[in-house]
């Protein structure tokens, strides 16, 4: 190969002869080709946000012709990747309204039925699994977190010598969640419930760190509903489905709540644990229960962050 | 030579990028997530709000036949039911009755037939104040009275809404709250709440560590 009369063959491109030219371009062509095959797994993120939604004001910012084009645009997004026609809303907090949940601890038998009624509700991912409520069983006589086991599998449920404590967001006056948002995508709403922007998340987790009560769960991958089990009946800051990236959690279903009825949850318990209501009017279950009930726990009360969500005995 | 070098390494990174492309077309990262068993659905039994038994006056409304629950196409009128007691003190329940469990409360105080029965008007139900339900009775409101006039505070509970199952709405200017009497969950001759079996539990990533934990000691999450 060497040629002595050339002094200098190292940065010289004068002398691009056929073959030098073939080999250099193949392989660079083969390096490029190579490159472009494996930045092909990015193609997948093509439809991770749109242009509409990238540009798309924080939710209170958002005026009502805004909101209109916004629910329009979710309708077709999830018309195009579920090929349901969803019936998507944006429900506002009600006067004098406060919410509350009640549980009693004495009548849960912790069949679970609440955590897949949720699921079902809320339009949450089957895969990977996101749940809201974790159910613990707890050996009797102690209040004490540590010793809850979730996994429990008997064939029957209660079993003797523990109690059943479904966890869930605690819908908190101080919520530790909202307070370290840097992008402000959470808040606390007039009526108690903390909310998330799934469009303003960018997806740092802060707020799971800071729950002390495993409320938030975060979407690994892109969630994965059947078409048959979607629910068509979505809110905006509630069970519209979500993207790869952004937290969620339970938001006492929004989209029946503000329109009257009740949480999912609560109607499909078959022990009637759940209470759920208006705190602000004194008729209300709820209020009927802090009134009459001997014992109430707000959960983790010590940290103060003031739970809207208060667990009972009674008889 | 310094050419040769630079083939060399230009070499070297388009062997480099082959490689990710074999690993990507191979999709390994993809295939750890695959090698676990998909999530089964969970079965739609445990998310239907359906009331965990069917009353009398429920049957009724949905168009069930009344003359089911007709006690004189067997027993006699005014012929008085003579109850067969055993050694114990317990009522032996005839054969014609024996779907019928006998646990109305732990302390056999309320094992008694005619402590809810009318024993003069076998199709009737009587409260404890002497008041009067028909068993055909298809009012949702008519049992609660009858088991509230021995229990009380439950009754009262139940009343304000706070005992016992509801759905529907809880503005009640929005819409109507609907509920339950109690023997659409309480079994009236072996009231207590019975068990059941519970829905899955949160899925495991890795399945490996699925092992059984102690139940004395509770599993640390």
């Amino acid at each position: 190969m060497s040629e002595p009369k050339t002094p200098c063959n190292c940065a010289s491109n004068g002398d691009m002869n056929r073959r030098n030219f073939l080999r250099t371009s193949g392989v660079l062509a083969t390096g490029i080709a190579a490159l472009a095959a494996s930045l092909a797994p990015l193609r997948e993120l093509s439809d991770f946000s749109s242009t509409e939604e990238f540009l798309q004001k924080h939710y209170k910012e958002l005026s009502k012709d805004d909101m209109e084009k916004v629910l329009a645009r979710i309708t077709r997004e999830v018309e195009k990747q579920y090929g349901v026609r969803p019936h998507v809303r944006d429900y506002k907090p009600m006067d004098g309204v406060e919410f509350v949940y009640c549980l009693n601890l004495t009548r849960c038998i912790g069949c679970r039925k609440c955590v897949h009624a949720c699921v079902a509700e809320n339009n949450q991912s089957r895969e990977p699994e996101i749940q809201y409520i974790r159910v613990l069983k707890m050996p009797h006589g102690s209040m004490e977190m540590e010793k809850g086991d979730h996994n429990y599998a008997p064939d029957q449920v209660p079993e003797k010598g523990f109690f059943y404590m479904p966890v869930q967001c605690q819908q908190c006056k101080n919520a530790p969640c909202v307070k370290v948002c840097p992008t402000k995508a959470t808040w606390t709403e007039p009526d108690g419930i903390t909310v998330i922007d799934y469009d303003w998340c960018i997806g740092c987790r802060y707020c799971e760190a800071a729950c002390p009560y495993f409320a938030r769960r975060f979407n690994w991958t892109k969630p994965k509903i059947p078409k048959d089990r979607l629910n068509p009946n979505m809110s905006y800051l509630g069970n519209r489905p979500r993207k790869q990236g952004v937290m969620e959690k339970c938001h006492f279903c929004i989209q029946r709540t503000r329109a009257g009825r009740y949480p999912a949850c609560l109607e499909v318990c078959p022990a009637g644990a759940r209470k759920f209501g208006n705190i602000l009017d004194p008729e209300s279950e709820v209020s009927y229960i802090m009134r009459t009930k001997r014992v109430f726990i707000q959960l983790k009360e010590e940290l103060g962050t003031s739970p809207r969500f208060f667990y009972y005995f009674d008889v | 030579m310094d050419r040769n070098k630079t083939n060399l390494v230009l070499a070297g990174v388009a062997l480099a990028f082959l490689a990710l492309v074999f690993v990507f077309g191979r999709d390994l990262p993809g295939r750890a997530i695959a090698q676990t068993p998909p999530i089964p659905l969970v079965d739609l039994k445990f998310v239907d709000p359906a009331p965990t038994r069917v009353s009398i006056a429920e049957n009724l409304r949905k168009g069930g036949d009344p003359s089911d629950y007709d006690c004189y196409v067997c027993h006699e009128r005014n012929k008085p039911i003579k109850l067969n007691i055993n050694t114990n003190g317990d009522i032996v329940v005839p054969s014609e009755h024996k779907d019928i469990v006998m646990a109305h409360g732990g302390h056999k105080r309320n094992d008694n037939c005619f402590n809810c029965h009318d024993e003069n008007n076998l199709d009737q139900l009587q409260t404890r104040d002497g008041r009067h339900v028909k068993l055909t009775e298809r009012s949702p409101l008519s049992t609660p009275q009858l088991c509230g006039s021995c229990h009380g505070p439950t009754y009262r509970d139940w009343e304000a809404g706070v005992h016992g199952r509801t759905s529907g709405y809880w503005n009640r200017s929005m819409g109507d709250i609907s509920r339950l009497s109690c023997v659409s969950c309480h079994n009236p001759h072996s009231p207590k709440f019975q068990g059941r079996e519970p829905a899955p539990g949160p899925h495991r990533l890795h399945p490996a560590a699925q092992a059984p934990a102690p139940a004395s000691e509770g599993k640390v999450e």
